[in-house]
């Protein structure tokens, strides 16, 4: 049996509340280094706005208040003072559907760097795009294309450039809100490949409803229902002996 | 007698309606038929029938009666020995002959006139009671066909919906055939202008100055003549004037509309938004004169004693008081266009740009504004067809005299209170000076189509996009 990576993420008695409702209920997480978590759950179970706490995208809604820890590397991150600018350097994200720039496919992924004053000159930000482009398995079908439009690309492909846009300004963590939902199955093994790959380099938290993509990527997996963390624990050991009754019922599929 | 004979047949064919439901309905009970329809649907049949065709008749007949009694009565004066020699003068006695029967003609009445207002009273009585006659006979006619129809059991539903959607076609037709009729009318005024003034000479001339224009005769202009009138047309003044003041406009109202924009759609929270909104539209409704006397007496006069300060020659109808006060004006369409096209950006681009990092001013220079910006160009292509077509403001606020100048103190005129110029006041129809009133307007109207084909284009390009 290999050995438990470090631990990367750690979340401490999270809640989340939208407004009067609340959405998380004291969650206690544990994301390991260079591995793929994946959680699970029935929709509005809470998943995603558990990753979204993550890299405080949270802030971006109004009604959203966030209390309790989540700790990078030991270091507080929900805390008022901390740069959510330079957070988000470190944690990168990937949306449910791919939200290319309307912006050429270069410009797409020279974005973040520009923002982080990385790259100064032609050649850096070049060589940047062609290593995000190349570890997201984009470069060979794009390199000859790169002025045009990253909105022309294939669904697969866009959700390619997304996650190469992530890379680009070489964060430590990646967050996949369900990444394959609006993809057909030959795009997502593509993604899954990739996933798989990148989670040498990466820390990789993934949402999914798909429990075979679950087994498929992930080494620990999470199960939410209804705000709160059910069960976690190696996805193997939550596929075939769930310790939790209701963990056990929605892998079955009898309820989600 | 029109007025009485439409509330007759609004009567009558209100009270068919209860009685074709009543009627269908003892029908299916005495034959123990299923109707093809509701009753009220039989109902509305009648109505129909019974009311379009009479009306429609009506109005056609309204329309006709003046013109064929007018040619009737002007031949029967000539036959009887009355002598003119154009329209105008037939025009004139036809006029006498009306006054006459009306009672209102005080001049000397000779036989001639006499005899012809008395067979213009008999033609008109005539006429009104063949009128009421075919009247009558078209409702009996057409409601003794749908009463037909009804008994029948017809498909009352399925017709009405036919006659409906023929009138809702109507209503449309006569919308479409206004703006072609209007289109038409710009259109040979034009021609005629076009025909007297070389259009070159208009196009390109540098001098405005219509009121030189005297001809002696329109329809024989002298070489002379003509000499002095090709450079009283001339357009660059009057189109440099105009786009001067819409480009003063511009400069107030694209950034002010465009900032306002972007707070109202990025910043503004929920409660703010909701009442500075409606605020800022306000704007939007003030009436164009309004601004016009604010600019002329405030801001004018504001800005001379601003300028007689610091020792500049400003006059009191300044460009840059008309262009400053029509740049207020415009701010509403900017701001609420580019508003609503900056919150038709999808949240998930904004989601993205954060998520790597970029703070939200970065985020709307960056990603939100680029992917507006076809809708955003759209809005402001709209205020400048706008700002062309503005007349009020300028007719008060920024001069009369065609100065082709690019200083802004100095008071410019524009199309709109050309046209106002020339077309206020006793006018005769046939003088190229009215004429080229016409001229301006198709060359504003087609300017402003293009502007707005443009804009139409460049929005709708933006929404396939996004939607």
């Amino acid at each position: 049996m290999e050995l438990m990576n470090n631990v990367k993420i750690k979340s401490k008695n999270l809640n989340v509340y939208y407004g009067e409702k609340q959405a998380l209920f004291d969650v206690n997480l544990d994301l390991n280094e260079k591995e793929v978590t994946a959680l699970i759950g029935p929709s509005g179970c809470g998943k995603s706005t558990f990753i979204r706490c993550i890299n405080r995208m949270n802030d971006v809604i109004d009604i959203c208040k966030v209390s309790g820890n989540i700790e990078i590397d030991g270091v507080e991150i929900n805390d008022k003072n901390l740069d959510v600018v330079s957070l988000r350097e470190r944690v990168g994200m990937v949306f449910q559907k791919p939200n290319p720039f309307p912006k050429s496919i270069y410009d797409n992924i020279s974005y973040g760097p520009k923002i982080h004053g990385k790259g100064e000159t032609k050649s850096e930000l070049d060589e940047i795009v062609e290593n995000s482009l190349k570890k997201a398995a984009l470069w060979e079908e794009v390199k000859d294309r790169l002025d045009e439009p990253g909105t022309g690309l294939s669904g697969g492909q866009q959700q390619r450039l997304c996650i190469a846009r992530a890379i680009s300004v070489n964060p430590e963590v990646i967050l996949m809100d369900e990444p394959c939902s609006a993809l057909d199955p030959i795009a997502t093994a593509k993604i899954e490949e990739l996933i798989d790959e990148l989670k040498k380099t990466y820390t990789i938290v993934i949402v999914t409803h798909s429990m075979a993509q679950a087994v498929r990527v992930s080494q620990k997996t999470g199960f939410f229902h209804l705000g709160k963390l059910i069960e976690v624990g190696k996805t193997e050991k939550i596929f075939k002996n769930p310790d939790n009754k209701m963990t056990q019922d929605y892998i079955t599929g009898r309820f989600g | 007698m029109n007025f009485v004979l439409i509330f007759l047949i609004t009567i009558f064919s209100l009270s068919l309606f209860f009685y074709g439901r009543s009627k269908t309905k003892s029908i299916s009970i005495e034959k123990n038929i299923k109707l093809n329809a509701l009753p009220k649907f039989y109902g509305y049949y009648l109505v129909l029938w019974c009311s379009i065709p009479s009306l429609v008749f009506l109005l056609i007949w309204t329309l006709f009666e003046p013109v064929i009694i007018k040619s009737i009565i002007i031949e029967t004066a000539a036959n009887q020995g009355a002598i003119f020699n154009d329209k105008n003068e037939a025009n004139l006695i036809y006029e006498k002959i009306k006054a006459i029967y009306a009672g209102t003609y005080f001049g000397d009445i000779d036989t001639i006139l006499k005899e012809s207002a008395l067979s213009y009273a008999k033609f008109i009585n005539l006429f009104t009671n063949s009128k009421i006659v075919l009247i009558f006979g078209i409702v009996i006619a057409s409601v003794i066909y749908s009463l037909k129809k009804i008994k029948n059991n017809n498909k009352a539903r399925d017709d009405v919906e036919v006659i409906l959607k023929g009138l809702l076609f109507a209503s449309s037709l006569i919308a479409i055939l206004t703006t072609l009729g209007i289109i038409f009318s710009l259109l040979f005024e034009s021609i005629k202008f076009f025909s007297v003034i070389n259009i070159f000479d208009y196009l390109f001339g540098t001098n405005w100055s219509p009121q030189r224009a005297f001809v002696s005769d329109a329809s024989a202009i002298t070489a002379a003549e003509y000499d002095e009138l090709k450079d009283a047309f001339g357009f660059i003044p009057l189109i440099a004037g105009t786009s001067f003041i819409a480009f003063i406009a511009m400069l107030v109202a694209v950034p002010i509309g465009l900032f306002s924009g972007i707070y109202m759609a990025e910043y503004a929270s929920v409660k703010i938004r909701r009442i500075s909104k409606p605020i800022i539209e306000i704007l939007a409704g003030i009436p164009t004169v309004v601004y016009g006397f604010f600019a002329a007496l405030t801001v004018g006069p504001f800005f001379r004693q601003i300028g007689e300060n610091l020792g500049l020659t400003v006059s009191s109808e300044s460009a840059l008081a008309a262009g400053l006060i029509m740049g207020i004006m415009i701010i509403p369409y900017v701001s609420s266009l580019s508003d609503d096209v900056i919150n038709s950006v999808p949240q998930s681009l904004r989601d993205g740009s954060y998520a790597v990092g970029a703070t939200k001013s970065e985020t709307i220079k960056k990603v939100v504004i680029p992917a507006a910006l076809p809708g955003i160009i759209g809005s402001v292509l709209l205020a400048v067809s706008r700002a062309i077509g503005e007349t009020m403001i300028v007719v008060m606020a920024a001069g009369l005299a065609a100065n082709l100048t690019i200083n802004p103190l100095e008071s410019t005129t524009t199309i709109t209170t050309q046209i106002v110029m020339i077309l206020v006041g006793d006018q005769e129809f046939d003088s190229p000076k009215t004429q080229s009133a016409f001229a301006l307007g198709l060359t504003l109207f087609i300017a402003t189509l293009v502007l707005n084909y443009i804009a139409q284009r460049a929005v709708k390009k933006y929404r396939e996009k996004y939607d």
